[in-house]
């Protein structure tokens, strides 16, 4: 017997809802016949809106690229630029980058957590819903989530498209009393940084192990946000610059978001990667929860990326800590620069992976080229991937509203930056 | 006395904007500073997705202002209660977490004002980020907004 379900999930546009997804899926003889994420958000052009434009105008630009890893976009710009100008802020800058940048896990993975991923694995359909009954979890996430947003605003002005990142440094340096004030916040919630940890891997999560190839960023001493080589746990480890030979990115005719491949094939980019790559860049007290917690990474179960998005929040806190507790005013927050032609690379870690940025520049500082690869478009290839092989394990026999419930589940598991993490997909099923 | 925290909402964008632009008529406007006795503050805030619930700790009536598409008249202005504005479907994803599923997640967390009520303000195209701002009659707007925060306050 021949059975056809053809099922179509689409996300209907939204105002403020960044991109539309939908996911295809062709099912014949219990096999997969056909399976494509769909990501067809609207252009967003700011490749070409930065070409002619300043270095100074680049990091606010790139800021409003995405209103939850604004950071991100400005540090990957801000690293590729100074590359081609031959600048070193120095120390002060560079800690308070890494400052910055733990602020935005925090904020990004509170959110996602808390708002996004956990009802799915505590049988919700939506936050309100589980939030009557972990209110407690769910105060705690929005509380951490708001320490985050505050290191922001410490750093940058304003939590949502900040304005104080600048090539060279910052345009501001936080007075002592706001980095005083900060840090004591900060200590006196780092214990539920902690208990957030355990809680997550407390949490009834799928075991179905996936063959998959992680890439991240490693540093010499320290857990990766801005700096480092790119390594993958199948033997990769490449500057930043040789980025473009080993990953290439091409148009698949389902989707306007490119997929990015690895020498060919998948790859995994994020939180999970990260954790599994850099367990050994932890300070102690993190090691310590890693330990306690009984998971051992480095992990092949997807659904540990819960986990890791976390431990790296516990990981921020503690970081945040340490670069308050040292927190100087400097002499001056920025170095100056002097522009020249070249091309450079920018790499950091955004919340959900490696974000690569890449700038031709003119004499003037100007800007010839620009090239950006986001994280959702590193993993889109592995998302389908994952989509199946969980979806053969979970049974293709299952009803329609089963198999997309399951299928919602793993795409937000990635915390993709497109719709498709909405708990509201809109299903249309048609059979033959 | 029970404060009250009139918070606009919206984004530099074209009409999207509008949502600040009243509140910044009612700060100029200085009628209900005048005539309230209630503590009164004023928020303009950038799409602030689940830090509405922080905005509006402490206050005991909350006043939102945001644009909306209904297919009304450009410029009319529609008043929903709480609950009203939670019914509405809105998405959850990290990009765009609405004023709905904020509201539903306050009332989830016992978190709500004792009082809310949203103000939508017709435009004609959210989804033009790049137009410029369409013709308003502020003015308009503002006196209605000002009758009817009074009354509520009283």
């Amino acid at each position: 017997m021949t059975e056809s379900r053809h099922i179509n999930i689409h996300v209907p546009v939204l105002a403020r809802v960044e991109g539309e997804g939908a996911l295809e899926l062709n099912i014949r003889d219990r096999r997969i016949d056909e399976l494509r994420l769909r990501i067809y958000e609207p252009p967003r052009l700011f490749e070409k809106f930065l070409v002619g434009r300043s270095y100074r105008e680049v990091p606010d630009m790139v800021a409003r690229i995405c209103g939850i890893c604004p950071v991100a976009y400005q540090m990957s710009a801000v690293h590729a630029i100074e590359q081609v100008f031959g600048c070193d802020p120095g120390p002060w800058v560079r800690a308070i980058r890494r400052l910055m940048y733990c602020g935005e896990w925090i904020e990004s993975h509170s959110l996602h957590i808390h708002l996004l991923a956990a009802p799915d694995f505590l049988g919700y359909a939506s936050a309100p819903e589980m939030a009557r009954d972990f209110p407690r979890e769910v105060r705690r996430g929005l509380q951490l989530q708001s320490l985050g947003n505050e290191l922001i605003r410490l750093c940058g002005g304003r939590s949502v498209h900040p304005v104080g990142v600048c090539v060279g440094g910052f345009h501001h340096a936080p007075a002592m009393q706001e980095v005083a004030r900060l840090r004591e916040k900060l200590q006196a919630a780092v214990m539920d940084a902690r208990a957030l940890v355990e809680w997550t891997a407390s949490l009834d999560l799928p075991d179905t192990p996936q063959r998959f190839t992680s890439v991240a960023l490693r540093h010499e001493r320290e857990y990766p946000m801005n700096e480092g080589r790119l390594v993958s746990d199948t033997g990769l480890d490449i500057a930043i610059d040789e980025f473009a030979s080993h990953i290439t990115e091409h148009q698949v005719p389902h989707s306007t978001a490119f997929h990015a491949l690895l020498d060919g094939q998948p790859y995994l980019a994020g939180p999970l990667a990260r954790v599994n790559l850099n367990r050994d860049r932890m300070p102690q007290s993190v090691s310590e929860i890693m330990r306690d917690i009984g998971i051992v990474f480095p992990s092949s179960n997807m659904f540990h990326s819960i986990v890791a998005r976390a431990i790296e929040i516990y990981l921020a806190f503690i970081e945040a800590i340490r670069i308050l507790e040292d927190y100087e005013v400097p002499a001056s927050p920025r170095v100056s620069v002097s522009p020249c032609r070249g091309v450079g690379y920018g790499c950091t870690e955004a919340p959900r992976g490696l974000l690569w940025h890449r700038y031709e520049l003119n004499d003037a500082g100007d800007v010839d080229k620009a090239t950006i690869i986001p994280p959702t478009s590193q993993n889109q290839a592995r998302i389908e991937q994952d989509l199946h092989e969980s979806l053969q394990v979970y049974g293709l026999d299952r009803s329609d509203d089963e198999i997309r419930l399951f299928s919602e589940k793993i795409i937000r598991n990635y915390d993709p930056c497109i719709s498709c993490s909405t708990h509201f997909l809109k299903v249309d099923i048609h059979r033959e | 006395m029970t404060p009250v925290r009139i918070i606009g909402i919206g984004s530099p964008f074209g009409d999207d904007q509008l949502g600040w632009l009243v509140v910044d008529a009612l700060q100029q406007n200085r009628y209900l500073d005048q005539t309230l006795r209630q503590p009164l503050t004023y928020i303009k805030a950038d799409r602030p997705g689940a830090n509405l619930l922080e905005l509006m700790q402490q206050a005991g009536i909350v006043i939102l202002i945001d644009a909306m598409q209904t297919g009304a008249e450009p410029g009319a202005v529609k008043r929903f209660e709480s609950h009203e504005v939670e019914n509405l479907t809105m998405p959850w994803s990290s990009h765009g977490i609405g004023i709905a599923s904020t509201l539903a997640l306050a009332r989830a967390l016992g978190e709500l004002p004792s009082r809310l009520i949203l103000y939508g303000i017709e435009i004609e195209d959210a989804r033009n980020p790049v137009c410029s701002l369409s013709q308003f009659d502020i003015d308009k707007i503002v006196r209605i907004l000002v009758d009817d925060v009074r009354q509520l306050a009283l």
